[in-house]
């Protein structure tokens, strides 16, 4: 077999790949001109940086977004995991596609709907607009997509395996726990990071929930932006796009880990 | 014997929402070490016997005991038995020694006792240098072994074994049944072995259940079984046979294809009607005028440890026949047999029945 692999696709990849990165490099070279507009690159300065990083409200900014994520992350995957498998053990099929419908109807409506909502919501019940308005918000749409993360790997577990352990003597605790999680942590990890970048670059959805004295990245930047161009915005951009990357890597990693199925016993 | 007794089911109904029963008032008993087989044609109900001894569903009537006691109610991980499932469930995330160990840890078994015992285990299925693959990195005839040796480590009383041989090939299958086999003699454990291949059921079985839409047709040996089938469905079902109607003259003596026969079965009224069953390796071909009856050759297979001749009798009755000699299609041939080669059924008669009359009439040939 010769390998036939012309240099058609190759150039045709590298020209998405381009245009999918050119405007964030563009971005990020502007983040050290010395200038004040994005054009005319004036000569390379660190200034915009030391902007950034001596701005402590912006910094209060970035460990609020930090938080939030982390947080809505962790509590809609073990709220996501349980609904998961909720649904998987609903016996019926007709029941079962039908909450499952309604989880996907969540992930496609759009972000302002489910924003605006959220405020008529947190305004009738009374909840205060600020760090908890916006954290059970970003719970909320992270939620449907853990379970969409997690029940396919729970539909391809061979429901035996569940038999099996109850055979070998474990108790329902046991199997969900030595069995069940373990077989599907790589859809939990998946589930997770998705919320996690889900919650760090919303924006909708935190704007209607935000109140006066707290504000997530995208907002701040959003009202920054409004405000006149600063290439500061630029530095914090790329910051911020270094730091997924960070992430991406390591969830790369993870992911590999995990394939290997690196035998975790069922030792206590 | 009784106290030999591990299982027993007392007319068992199991039945799915408002769908016809799946099992059928079902009563049998199961005794210590011994090897049984569930036989019987797909769907006939075999699978949820053994998830009701397992107890991962509950009859819909009757009982199920356990040493005497009522088992209905007790869950799947508080019985005595275990499974090695079809597809052997092995669990993907944990190696060769950790799946075995599993039933051990979930015990709370000290970790060297939990050593000794998995590898003692996968000693006795050939295992042993295996503990640390992965179960992905195993062949599937040692994924089943691993199943095997992931049951037996916790010594239950019994092994429910479900079709464990299908998926390997025929090759490895026969070395698999003779190795079970043999596992079971050495540790002396009740298996319960669920098969739709007959030749399987016969090889290794202590006895046999045949089972047909839910209901047990027949138990017993395996000669028993294949000797004295009951009925039509056993009989067809265990092995090929010839069977042809017949009416009963006296005992001894049974009148099939316009001439009668002597023969070993008795307690029938005069002239019933019956069926008789001759299994194709009990008839050998002679000369047409030597044997007991006549056939022309309708068509000749080569199945390699025989021929398979078919062909039909001036009454018109197909009679298949396994020989080593060779015959020539259209050519007329001679069908010899023995006496002890037909076996005479009566029509509908249950197993209860058919013990009853066996027992009456070799009562009275002993009094004789
Ligand atoms: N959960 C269930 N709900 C409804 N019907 C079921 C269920 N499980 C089994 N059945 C029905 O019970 C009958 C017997 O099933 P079972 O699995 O015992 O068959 P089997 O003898 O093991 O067949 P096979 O050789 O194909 O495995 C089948 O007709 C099947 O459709
Ligand atoms: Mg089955």
């Amino acid at each position: 077999m010769k390998k036939k692999n012309g240099l058609g696709p190759k150039i045709y990849l590298a020209i998405v790949f381009v245009i999918l990165y050119a405007p964030i490099f563009y971005l990020m070279v502007y983040s050290f001109s010395s200038g004040d507009k994005m054009y005319n690159f004036e000569g390379f300065t660190l200034n915009h940086y030391k902007e950034v990083l001596q701005d402590t409200r912006l910094l209060i900014i970035v460990l609020n977004t930090l938080v939030i994520a982390l947080l809505s992350a962790a509590l809609s995957t073990i709220l996501g995991v349980c609904g998961a498998l909720a649904i998987y053990y609903v016996r019926k099929l007709r029941t079962q596609n039908s909450l499952l419908t309604l989880n996907n109807v969540l992930i496609v409506s759009s972000d302002v709907v489910i924003g605006a909502s959220f405020l008529l919501l947190f305004t009738i019940v009374g909840v205060k607009l600020g760090f908890v308005s916006v954290l059970l918000s970003h719970i909320a749409f992270s939620v449907p997509i853990v379970v969409l993360m997690v029940l396919p790997k729970l539909n391809e577990m061979s429901p035996t395996l569940i038999d099996a352990a109850r055979d070998l003597g474990a108790s329902r605790w046991d199997t969900l726990s030595k069995v069940i999680l373990p077989f599907i942590t790589p859809g939990i990890f998946a589930g997770f990071f998705m919320a996690l970048t889900y919650s760090l670059d919303d924006f909708a959805v935190t704007f209607f929930v935000t109140g006066n004295g707290f504000s997530t990245l995208s907002v701040e930047i959003y009202s920054r932006a409004r405000q006149g161009i600063s290439l500061s915005i630029n530095a914090l951009s790329t910051l911020i796009f270094f730091a997924t990357m960070m992430m991406v890597i390591g969830y790369y990693f993870i992911a590999k880990r995990n394939q290997r199925g690196a035998g975790m016993g069922v030792g206590k | 014997m009784a106290d030999q007794t591990i299982i027993r089911f007392e007319n068992v109904t199991k039945q799915y929402d408002q769908d016809p029963a799946v099992l059928n008032d079902v009563s049998f008993s199961i005794e210590r070490g011994r090897f049984y087989t569930l036989l019987g044609p797909s769907g006939c109900g075999k699978t949820t016997i053994l998830r009701l001894i397992a107890g991962f569903t509950e009859p819909t009537k009757g009982n199920i005991y356990f040493h005497e006691k009522v088992m209905n109610d007790v869950p799947a991980n508080k019985r005595q038995v275990n499974t090695v499932f079809q597809d052997y469930a092995l669990f993907p995330h944990l190696n060769v020694f950790e799946n075995v160990a599993f039933g051990l840890r979930i015990k709370g078994c000290k970790n060297d006792e939990i050593k000794r015992k998995v590898l003692e285990a996968l000693r006795f299925v050939n295992l042993v240098g295996y503990e640390n693959r992965e179960i992905k990195e195993m062949s599937g005839g040692q994924r089943q072994r691993v199943a095997i040796a992931r049951a037996i480590v916790n010594e239950p009383e019994v092994i429910l074994l479900d079709e464990p041989l299908s998926a390997l090939d025929l090759k490895l299958r026969t070395e698999m049944q003779y190795e079970l086999r043999e596992l079971q003699r050495r540790l002396g454990i009740t298996f319960v072995f669920v098969t739709h291949d007959q030749e399987e059921a016969l090889a290794m079985s202590d006895e046999i259940f045949v089972l047909n839409e839910g209901n047990i047709e027949q138990s017993g040996t395996p000669t028993d079984i294949y000797d004295e089938p009951i009925n039509r469905f056993v009989a067809d079902f265990i092995g090929e046979s010839n069977i042809v109607p017949g009416v009963m003259k006296e005992d001894y003596l049974v009148q099939c294809a316009g001439k009668n026969f002597d023969c070993v079965d008795g307690g029938f009224n005069r002239n019933e009607q019956v069926e008789i069953v001759i299994r194709p390796e009990d008839l050998e071909i002679t000369l047409p005028d030597q044997g007991k009856l006549r056939m022309k050759v309708d068509s000749q297979l080569f199945r390699g440890v025989h021929y398979e001749i078919c062909g039909y009798d001036q009454d018109g009755n197909e009679w298949l026949v396994h020989s080593t000699k060779k015959a020539n299609v259209g050519e007329e041939i001679g069908l010899y047999f023995d006496p002890e080669a037909i076996h005479v059924m009566r029509l509908g008669e249950t197993e209860e029945e058919f013990d009853k009359r066996l027992e009456a009439y070799s009562e009275a040939t002993h009094a004789d």
